[in-house]
């Protein structure tokens, strides 16, 4: 009698049967929105944000300098491109000509590869042979 | 009937308050409301660590970045650098002439030959060296046309794979016969670049493409003459990504869509061989 009464007087959460399919797109929604997803803003003391800002400039000035001297050492390839075929052209026309040719269509065989950390068993067949081009 | 009117003097004394501050007329609009000291650390720049919009980069090693830098810039400025070239103008936009004043506001004449312009290609040099800048993804859903919850799969699904939240696109014209109307969503589209672009290159050559059985590489034809190239996949090929292929019970439709791989080099010859030496097949 007691549980009767509290069925009817008592409020449970109401169940609502939702469509499984409808169910997933629901969820696909919800991983797609924004809500609870973005984390909590950081509160950086005065020291740990000088700290922060320490280590940011030092990264910046480190890949600054690498850019710089990679860039160096392309103008210093580019020059000596430049040099020897200066000296080709001096030296033997014919074969100036020959190594002016535009290399455009010469493309990279699909067997270089990306390096990576680890990489495979055997990392170089040595009887390899390339079938035409790419 | 006597109509003159007056000026009150009486409505301005009434008033509760009034305003101490200085009006100022601006010459440039200001919003007044977003400058309220509440606000003012909305006004940091997206770098700052104290900023809300703080996203952390350089968390890890992009290998491809890596190899471009060490490997790939000084071998394409070899093999592209041709000796005493120079600038090969692009095909421009013309004008109409100066003998006419109706000539002189007129919309420029199209190029020659192309309807579409083309750049300057200059000689390479350690400045311009072709690199791949961005790619765009583009997924037009026709099936969401009838069923609009199509579109929330679709911008998932590119989601997962690229780990960048996708934009929503807008068909833009009237098409009764496909069922298209103005305004209606129909996909999505997202620019990917940097490490995320790095992680769906090396994704899309190690692991997806080689994978795809009838792939025989991209097409040759494919390019816009500036360097951009594009090529689609199908929704059967869109399971070849591990990102999709370890949870295929919550992808049970996909979607294939166009991929524009955009780089920095002027002519389509270059832009294959940089893609080329990046994993890329061409037939």
């Amino acid at each position: 009698m007691i549980s009767n009464t509290l069925k009817i007087t008592v409020r449970t959460k109401a169940t609502t049967t939702v469509n499984p399919s409808t169910q997933r797109v629901v969820n696909q929604l919800s991983a797609l929105s924004a809500s609870r997803k973005q984390p909590k803003l950081i509160k950086l003391s005065h020291e740990d944000l000088i700290k922060h800002n320490t280590i940011q400039n030092a990264w910046k000035s480190f890949t600054r300098k690498q850019e710089t001297k990679r860039y160096q050492q392309l103008q210093q390839q580019y020059e000596s491109i430049h040099n020897a075929m200066d000296t080709l052209k001096a030296i033997s026309p014919s074969l100036y000509q020959m190594a002016n040719k535009s290399d455009e269509n010469n493309w990279y065989p699909l067997n270089m590869r990306v390096p990576t950390d680890y990489p495979a068993n055997m990392p170089w067949v040595y009887n390899h042979k390339n079938q035409g081009k790419a | 009937m006597n109509r003159t009117r007056f000026f009150s003097t009486v409505s301005r004394l009434n008033r509760t308050g009034y305003s101490t501050v200085e009006p100022v007329h601006h010459l440039v609009p200001i919003n007044k409301a977003a400058l309220r000291p509440g606000l003012q650390e909305l006004l940091l720049p997206k770098d700052d660590i104290r900023s809300p919009g703080y996203k952390p980069t350089n968390i890890g090693q992009d290998r491809v970045r890596d190899y471009y830098d060490a490997h790939l810039k000084s071998n394409l400025m070899l093999q592209l650098y041709i000796h005493g070239e120079e600038t090969t103008d692009g095909n421009k936009h013309r004008s109409w002439g100066t003998d006419s004043p109706y000539k002189l506001y007129r919309k420029m004449r199209k190029p020659k030959g192309l309807s579409r312009a083309t750049k300057d290609i200059k000689p390479i040099a350690p400045k311009n060296i072709p690199e791949l800048t961005g790619i765009n993804i583009n997924l037009y859903n026709r099936e969401a046309l009838e069923d609009s919850w199509l579109n929330i799969s679709s911008r998932l699904q590119i989601a997962q794979i690229t780990n960048v939240k996708p934009k929503r696109i807008f068909n833009k014209s009237n098409i009764v016969q496909w069922k298209c109307r103005e305004g209606k969503p129909c996909g999505c589209k997202v620019h990917l670049t940097g490490e995320d672009m790095h992680q769906f290159l090396s994704t899309l050559t190690e692991l997806v493409l080689p994978r795809i059985r009838t792939f025989q590489g991209i097409s040759k034809k494919s390019g816009d003459h500036n360097g951009n190239i594009s090529f689609g996949l199908s929704p059967e090929d869109i399971k070849f990504f591990p990102e999709i292929e370890n949870f295929q019970e919550l992808f049970p439709n996909l979607f294939g869509f166009h991929i524009t791989l955009q780089t920095s080099a002027r002519t389509d010859e270059q832009a294959r061989l940089l893609l080329s030496s990046l994993g890329f097949p061409f037939h």
